[in-house]
């Protein structure tokens, strides 16, 4: 790679740990004025409080924003130079009926508004394969003219994609864009760590940066997804609806920061927000009924599924019309009823724990249990221990129905 | 090695209601690794167990009940079953598939498959409980709609139990009968009425017994990626959950793909007064899900007097647009009518909007409908017409046997909106034709969900493709009716398969079973071989090209208006390279090559 590309790579991906966190910030130009970058002097003003590596930006929004890439502390800028109408789905007026694309601006350009790096995307699966192909090569020949960085976004895309070859197309169109001269890649996440080491291969060193997508349920979702990635072996992340349009945009790169730069676990960030008692609360009109908590729990605990050996129980009313999760409330009736002293109280959860050498397998306490939640099976308790203070039925919930007071 | 504790139970239950016998047989391992359960388990049982021209409703059809290796489990959405029989609407193959919580509940019972033959003397319920089996007369369920049943069984065996039932007009036999759980329907193709003619009323499980996997770990691991990856996916997290199935009408509808007026037209100009964002604000009350799905993409409707799980997307559809009518009231209404008395939402609609049709030319005349003015548009005709439908009432006698039939007898067979003696559902073909071609050569008659292309031509998911061009479109149904047979095969629910690439299923499988799944290929030529096996039992009952066809007005008449204006289905070429493709020959069967590679010839019992 030649000195200008090495000098301007090295503000995008940090030469101390070979990682990167970039901001996508340029769905405007695609997507339209969704959530999040409407005002998005305002977005990325929170963005860059977080210290992010780079920021992805339209050429419009570039020269219009320049400041907030000045000074020494500021984020390097990554611009896009091209354009196409396929993720118009159905949520927009005119859904995309054929796939579009065309360049928007030049890398000489791009060297003029002072970007570090530029990105385009790459479609394998569709009919007009060869013409993108030749505009990217057009790209990485300006920017070989230019030592411009090129970060190429290979993508399937396109009718021939179904869901038997999304993977292996992935690989292929990393490899098309490998053999176009990508100096970094902007990558789909395969869904798995396997197939994506797969990836990660076929990208034979050229750094691998992991875009986001959609908008994860919450922030734990998503945290989950770089670390994963980063053990795969990618070089870090490009992010963008699940930071811009997150309530805390500051927050969630300082927090995604910590996994990529910092090697932090998720698991750490989360335990520290748990403080005693870690108490389930519960929303009953956003739950549906699907019983997701009670097979989680069942399964992490007794590595079956089967809902009667669940520490909670979703309860069905008005002929199945209406749901009631009920959990254990930290009422302590149990452990106050107990004849043994079988049961005391998690210093760390505020957990009810069962000793097996005290319990005499009275059911003193399953009788005194308001919620109804305490169970006594073949002789054995069944206690909600709250799973160590990050309960899964909570994790499983994707309606937010059950969630952790204060916590995620 | 048993697969015994790996996803499935390892066991089958066979219910003889002749002779009240009832056997379990094992799972036979060999076979269920080549077509892993449901759809494919259920159609390789049904080809096996039955010869050629079998009446459907005679004891020997079979009705069989497949749940799916991953029924059950936290892999998302997966509490869904197959009902597979021969179908009296269409005389061919049917699978019918359903979520809620019956499958599951027969799975914790001890079972994979329910296998039911026979014909019990009197009206008759079986009751599976636990390990408890028996069959009980159930002349007190006689004549009950289908929520009335459902909750006297409840009411006498047990709240805990799941019932599977059939309302009045399973038991009358009507061909466009379904059958009912939980206020939803494995509705398509009559399998109620096959149900009927056994004098069954009903099923009712309760089981106890814990669901296993082979690598818990491992399996645990693959489930909550899937779920994360449902959680980030606009279809799965956005769309179907706060809209349900109707939050494409107006997307369709832009596409001039909305059937209207029995497919006369393709816009609806009145939709935005039925798009999801109306019913949200209004009549909409509450998410319900089924077992173990993220998604929840049933939406309850409260009206004075009832509740109604719906309307979705097709039900919505056939009695709005496909009638001309946008009056909301009047849609939960007749979609509460076709669940209580059992039939098919889709089918019930399409009759209606043929009687609509014929009535407009001057075929039928009001005096010839027992006095309705059945004109477009007219919400109390539909509700009229489709209670007669359901009662069997007047001129609901010989509506309730379906568009073909009626056509048969009044002509307008060019109009008569259906294949293979299914009706049609709501997508118009000239304006997508992959999803023409879908339902020319969809196994058990037009049927949108054996080949879903809609979600490439109309709703651009990953990737758009012209809906109104025939290039490539073969290529698309083949693949897409392969994949579907596989989703449909694991007991997995096909909207939580939007959000996952088949190494996801794959990985859940493969850890679920300990069969080797994980390869994407491996999982693609499962699904072929299931297509091919329903393609081999249709033949067997005389399917031919000329079959895999669809009604005239698609082929001759051209699209009138819309951004598919001027537009024509042309079938025979698309069909040309679609035999191509599936290694049939340009009639329509199979090649004893393509028999071979799939490995079809080891499983099923070949006449030759």
């Amino acid at each position: 790679m030649n000195l200008g590309k090495l000098i301007r790579l090295s503000r995008i991906i940090d030469p101390s740990d070979g990682r990167s966190l970039v901001v996508a910030a340029d769905h405007g130009l695609m997507l339209g004025p969704i959530k999040g970058v409407v005002d998005l002097e305002a977005t990325l003003r929170k963005v860059i409080a977080g210290r992010p590596d780079a920021i992805l930006v339209s050429p419009g929004q570039a020269r219009r924003l320049s400041h907030l890439f000045m000074g020494r502390e500021a984020p390097a800028m990554l611009v896009r130079i091209d354009w196409t109408n396929a993720f118009r789905d159905k949520t927009y007026t005119l859904p995309a009926r054929s796939i579009q694309f065309n360049r928007v601006t030049t890398v000489k350009e791009a060297v003029k508004i002072g970007a570090s790096g530029v990105v385009t995307y790459l479609f394998l699966g569709f009919d007009r394969e060869e013409e993108h192909a030749a505009m990217v090569e057009e790209f990485s020949i300006e920017c070989k003219t230019w030592s411009m960085p090129l970060i190429i976004e290979p993508l399937p895309m396109g009718p021939r994609i179904t869901k038997a070859n999304y993977v292996d197309m992935v690989k292929r169109a990393v490899g098309k864009a490998v053999e176009l001269g990508a100096d970094a890649l902007k990558v789909p996440y395969t869904g798995d760590p396997y197939s994506f080491k797969d990836v990660i291969e076929v990208a034979s060193g050229v750094p691998v940066l992991v875009l986001g997508g959609y908008k994860a349920l919450s922030i734990r979702d998503s945290l989950e997804v770089v670390s994963e990635v980063l053990d795969a072996g990618a070089a870090g992340v490009v992010f963008g609806r699940n930071i811009v349009q997150d309530p805390n945009p500051d927050e969630a790169v300082r927090l995604m920061r910590r996994i990529i730069h910092g090697k932090e676990t998720v698991t750490d960030i989360l335990r520290e927000k748990i403080k005693p008692p870690v108490r389930i609360l519960v929303d009953v009109e956003k739950c549906s009924g699907c019983h997701i908590c009670e097979f989680a729990c069942s399964f992490i605990h007794e590595k079956v599924f089967n809902s009667s050996l669940a520490r909670l129980r979703i309860e069905a009313f008005e002929d199945g019309r209406m749901f009631t999760p009920y959990v254990c409330t930290l009422c302590y009736s149990c452990v106050n009823a107990c004849p043994n002293g079988a049961l005391r109280v998690n210093s760390k959860t505020g957990a009810v724990e069962v000793s097996p050498e005290l319990c005499q397998g009275c059911g003193v306490c399953v009788n005194v249990c308001p919620a109804r939640v305490l169970k006594l099976i073949n002789g054995r308790i069944l206690s909600c221990d709250l799973c160590d203070g990050l309960p899964e039925c909570v994790k499983w919930c994707s309606r937010s129905a059950l969630r952790v007071e204060g916590g995620w | 090695m048993s697969l015994s504790g790996r996803g499935y139970v390892g066991s089958i239950i066979k219910v003889d209601l002749s002779s009240g016998k009832m056997d379990r047989v094992t799972l036979p391992q060999r076979d269920v690794s080549m077509v892993l359960g449901g759809k494919g388990l259920g159609a390789l049982l049904l080809y096996n167990s039955t010869s050629k021209g079998i009446d459907p409703l005679s004891p020997g059809n079979p009705l069989i009940l497949a749940t799916g290796p991953l029924t059950g489990t936290l892999a998302p959405s997966s509490c869904r079953f197959s009902i597979i029989t021969k179908s009296p609407h269409t005389g061919l193959f049917l699978d019918a598939n359903c979520g809620g919580f019956f499958g599951v509940e027969v799975k914790k019972a001890g079972f994979d498959a329910i296998i039911i033959t026979g014909r019990a003397d009197q009206l008759s319920i079986v009751v599976i409980d636990d390990g408890d089996l028996y069959i009980e007369e159930a002349s007190w369920l006689k004549g009950l709609k289908t929520i009335d049943a459902e909750d006297k069984v409840k009411n006498k065996f047990g709240k805990e139990f799941r019932v599977l039932t059939i309302g009045p007009a399973g038991e009358e036999l009507v061909p466009i009968a379904g059958i009912f759980t939980d206020q939803r329907c494995a509705g398509r193709g009559g399998a109620g009425a096959v149900m009927g003619s056994k004098n069954l009323k009903a099923i009712a499980v309760r089981g106890r017994k814990p669901i296993t996997v082979y690598d818990p770990d491992s399996f645990e691991k693959a489930c909550w990626r899937a779920h994360r990856r449902l959680r980030m996916h606009e279809v799965t997290a956005r769309s179907l959950p706060v809209y349900g199935t109707v939050n494409i009408i107006e997307t369709v509808n832009e596409a001039g793909a909305l059937p209207t007026k029995n497919f006369k037209t393709g816009v609806f100009p009145d939709v935005w007064k039925i798009s999801g964002y109306e019913w949200r604000k209004g009549l909409w009350k509450k998410d319900k899900a089924c077992f173990g799905c993220p998604i929840a993409c049933g939406k309850l409707s409260h009206s004075s007097n009832y509740v109604v799980d719906g309307p979705d997307y097709e039900t919505l559809w056939a009695f709005g647009p496909l009638c001309g009518i946008s009056d909301k009231d009047a849609i939960v209404y007749a979609n509460w009518l076709c669940d209580v008395y059992g039939v098919d939402t889709i089918s019930t609609g399409v009759i209606v909007s043929f009687v609509m049709e014929l009535y407009e030319r001057g075929i039928l005349r009001s005096e010839d409908v027992d006095g309705i003015n059945a004109e477009w548009g007219n919400s109390e005709a539909l509700l009229r017409l489709v209670e007669k439908i359901c009662k069997g009432d007047g001129i609901g006698r010989e509506l309730r046997l379906g568009v073909k039939k009626l056509s048969a007898k009044y002509g307008c067979e060019d109009i008569a909106m259906h294949v293979k003696g299914l009706e049609m559902p709501g997508y118009e073909p000239r304006a997508a034709k992959g999803m023409g071609l879908g339902y020319a050569t969809s196994d058990r008659g037009a049927c949108h969900l054996r080949a879903y292309t809609a979600d490439k031509e109309l709703l651009a998911y990953g990737g758009a493709v012209d809906p109104v061009k025939k290039e490539g479109k073969a290529k698309l149904v083949v693949d897409y009716q392969n994949e579907k047979a596989l989703i449909d095969s694991i007991g997995m629910c096909f909207f939580a398969s939007f959000a996952l690439s088949f190494r996801e299923i794959g990985e859940m499988l493969t850890t679920a079973t300990g069969l080797p799944l994980e390869d994407a290929n491996t999982l693609r030529t499962i699904g072929e071989r299931v297509y091919n096996l329903t393609r081999l039992f249709n033949v067997r009952e005389g399917v031919k090209r000329e079959d895999d066809y669809l009604p005239r007005r698609f082929l001759k008449e051209p699209m009138p208006e819309g951004p598919a204006k001027g537009s024509i289905v042309e079938l025979d070429e698309m069909l040309d390279e679609y035999y191509a493709l599936r290694g049939w020959y340009g009639n329509g069967v199979p090649k004893p090559e393509t028999i071979r590679r799939l490995g079809l010839d080891e499983i099923l019992k070949l006449e030759n």
